[in-house]
C-alpha cells in the first residue's frame, strides 16, 4: 500500500482511464475524490472504492467552469482535509474537419481539456504548496505528438497540456510538487468508440509494435510510479505509454 | 526464481545505485565494470545488505570481450532478464578543434558502441526467453547538446535513436527497450570535478530545488523492469528535477 494516508482527486474519474486510475490509486490505499460531470457514474466508482477497502467521495464537476471547480476543491477539503495527488483526466473528444468546425466545438474542446487542467491545478496548488509536497499528473495523449485528422482541437489541447505541464513544473518544483503528463496510446475505452466501428477500432488498437490492445488499467502502473516517492525527481515530463506506437 | 540483471558501469555512482535498487527488489545483479575493483566493492556491499550479486570486469568497447562475458553469464545464470547499459562518460570538456580523433572515438565507443555491442550479444538470449528488459543510459545533453562535449552529446543522442530502433526490432519477442536520461547527478565522478560555486549555480537552475542523486535514477531504472511498465517501450525517461523538459 504505497499511498496509505494520501488523498487523490481524479477528474474524469467516473469511466474509462480515469476510473481505472481512481481504482488503482485506491487499491494502494489512497482516498479518492471521484470528480466527474456524470454524477451517477462517479457514485458507482465510489462504491467500487469502498469494496476495495478505501474511501471515495463523488463530486459532480464541470472542469471548464470556475465556480464548479471551486466547489470541487471545497468538497475535497471538507471531506478529506488535504490533497496529495491531482490527476487531470477529464476531457472531451469531438470530431470535425477543420473547415467545417464550429467555434463552439473548438471552444468546448479547448476549455474542457486544457482549461480544466488550468482551473483544477490552480485550485489545488495552494494547499500542496503549504504542505511542501504534491503530485499533479495530467492525461495528455499520443495525439499531442502525431496529430489526428478530424480532431484538431483535441490534438491542440493535448499538446498544450504538455506545454502547460512543463511550465507549471518549473513554477512549483521548489515547493516539492512534481507535474507530469502521461500520453496514452489509443486504448480500449468508450471514447474512441463514439467515432469508429468496432472492427476499425480493434484493428487500430492492435497496430502497435507490441501487438497489445491497451486497456484502461494499463496506465495505472506509470501513474502509481509518478505519484510515488520514487519519482520525486521526475518533473515536467510527458511519459508515453503506448506499446511503442510512437517514440519520442 | 530470482530474475537476473546484467548492469554495466555498475561500479560507478549511478550504476552502483541501480545495482543496489534492483538487488533490494530481489533481483540477482551481475555488477559489471571496466574497473574490477569497483565492481567487487559494489558486489560486496550488496551481499552484506543481504542481496544476491556477482562481479565481473568488462570493457564494453571490445566486441570479443563483450561476447565472452555474455556467454559466460548465460552459462552460469541460465538467463538474462534485464540488461542495463550504464557504462559511459563524457571524459573531456573542450572545444571541438581540440578534440583528437582518438579522443572522439573513445567517447563514442564507450557510450554508443558499448551499448550496441552489449545489446547485440544479450538480445538473442532474451529472444530465446521471449522476454527481457533493456535499459540504456542517455543524458539530457543527448537532447539539448552541451558545449565542450560534442562526442558525448552525439553519442547520447545516438543512444536515444538506437533505443527506439531496437525497441521496434525486439517488440515481437516481448522485449522492451527504453532509455533513462539523467540530468546532472551527484556522483563521485561529477562532484570530484566540480567547484562549490559551480555546484551552487547548477542547483539554482533546477526547478525541484535540489541536485539529482544516483538513487533518483535508480528508481527510474527499476520501474522500467517492473510489470507496471509493461506497455512502455522505445521511450526516454528524463530524470533531472525539471532542468530539461523536452
Amino acid at each position: 500500500m504505497r499511498l496509505q494516508g494520501k488523498v487523490a482527486v481524479v477528474t474524469g474519474g467516473a469511466q474509462g482511464i480515469g476510473r481505472a486510475i481512481a481504482l488503482g490509486l485506491g487499491h494502494e490505499g489512497a482516498k479518492i475524490v471521484v470528480a466527474d460531470l456524470q454524477a451517477e457514474k462517479a457514485k458507482n466508482v465510489v462504491d467500487e472504492l469502498q469494496a476495495l477497502g478505501t474511501e471515495g467521495h463523488p463530486v459532480e464537476v464541470n472542469v471548464a467552469n470556475e465556480s464548479s471547480v471551486k466547489r470541487l476543491a471545497n468538497a475535497t477539503f471538507d471531506r478529506f482535509g488535504r490533497v496529495d495527488i491531482l490527476v487531470n483526466d477529464a476531457g472531451v473528444y469531438l470530431k470535425s474537419l477543420i473547415v467545417e468546425m464550429s467555434e463552439e466545438l473548438w471552444d468546448r474542446t479547448i476549455n474542457v481539456n486544457l482549461g480544466g487542467n488550468f482551473l483544477c491545478s490552480r485550485a489545488f496548488i495552494p494547499s500542496m504548496r503549504k504542505q511542501k509536497s504534491g503530485r499533479i499528473i495530467s492525461i495528455a495523449s499520443g495525439i499531442a505528438h502525431y496529430g489526428a485528422k478530424e480532431f484538431a482541437p483535441y490534438a491542440a489541447s493535448k499538446a498544450a497540456i504538455i506545454g502547460f505541464v512543463k511550465a507549471l513544473a518549473r513554477e512549483v518544483g521548489a515547493d516539492g510538487i512534481t507535474v507530469n503528463a502521461i500520453c496514452p496510446g489509443a486504448a480500449n475505452t468508450a471514447m474512441p468508440r463514439t467515432h469508429r466501428t468496432e472492427e476499425e477500432l480493434m484493428a487500430r488498437l492492435r497496430s502497435n509494435p507490441l501487438g497489445h490492445v491497451l486497456e484502461p488499467e494499463d496506465f495505472v502502473g506509470p501513474i502509481l510510479f509518478l505519484a510515488s516517492d520514487a519519482a520525486s525527481y521526475i518533473t515536467g515530463q510527458a511519459i508515453n505509454v503506448n506499446c511503442g506506437s510512437y517514440m519520442i | 526464481m530470482s530474475p537476473i540483471a546484467l548492469i554495466t558501469g555498475a561500479g560507478g555512482g549511478i550504476g552502483g545505485a541501480v545495482a543496489h535498487r534492483m538487488a533490494a527488489a530481489g533481483i540477482t545483479v551481475i555488477v559489471a565494470d571496466f574497473d574490477h575493483g569497483a565492481a567487487e566493492k559494489v558486489r560486496g556491499a550488496i551481499a552484506s545488505a543481504g542481496g544476491k550479486a556477482d562481479a565481473l570486469s568488462v570493457d564494453v568497447t571490445q566486441a570479443r570481450e563483450v561476447k565472452a562475458v555474455v556467454t559466460d553469464v548465460e552459462k552460469r545464470f541460465g538467463r538474462i532478464d534485464v540488461l542495463a547499459n550504464i557504462a559511459g562518460g563524457s571524459f573531456y570538456t573542450k572545444r571541438i578543434e581540440e578534440f583528437t580523433w582518438a579522443e572522439w572515438k573513445e567517447v563514442i565507443d564507450v557510450n554508443l558502441k558499448g551499448t550496441f555491442l552489449m545489446c547485440r550479444e544479450v538480445a538473442p538470449v532474451m529472444q530465446k526467453q521471449k522476454s527481457g528488459r533493456i535499459l540504456n543510459t542517455a543524458s539530457n545533453y543527448g537532447v539539448t547538446g552541451s558545449a565542450l562535449r560534442t562526442p558525448y552529446s552525439a553519442a547520447k543522442a545516438g543512444i536515444i535513436a538506437f533505443t527506439k530502433t531496437l525497441a521496434q526490432e525486439l517488440a515481437p519477442d516481448g522485449i522492451l527497450v527504453n532509455t533513462v536520461a539523467p540530468g546532472p547527478t551527484d556522483t563521485p565522478r561529477v562532484m570530484g570535478k566540480e567547484s562549490p560555486e559551480a555546484r551552487k549555480q547548477r542547483w539554482s537552475q533546477i526547478p525541484m530545488g535540489r541536485t539529482g542523486q544516483p538513487e533518483d535514477l535508480a528508481e527510474a531504472f527499476y520501474f522500467l523492469t517492473t510489470p507496471e511498465s509493461n506497455w512502455i517501450t522505445g521511450q526516454t525517461f528524463h530524470v533531472n528535477g525539471g532542468l530539461v523538459t523536452p
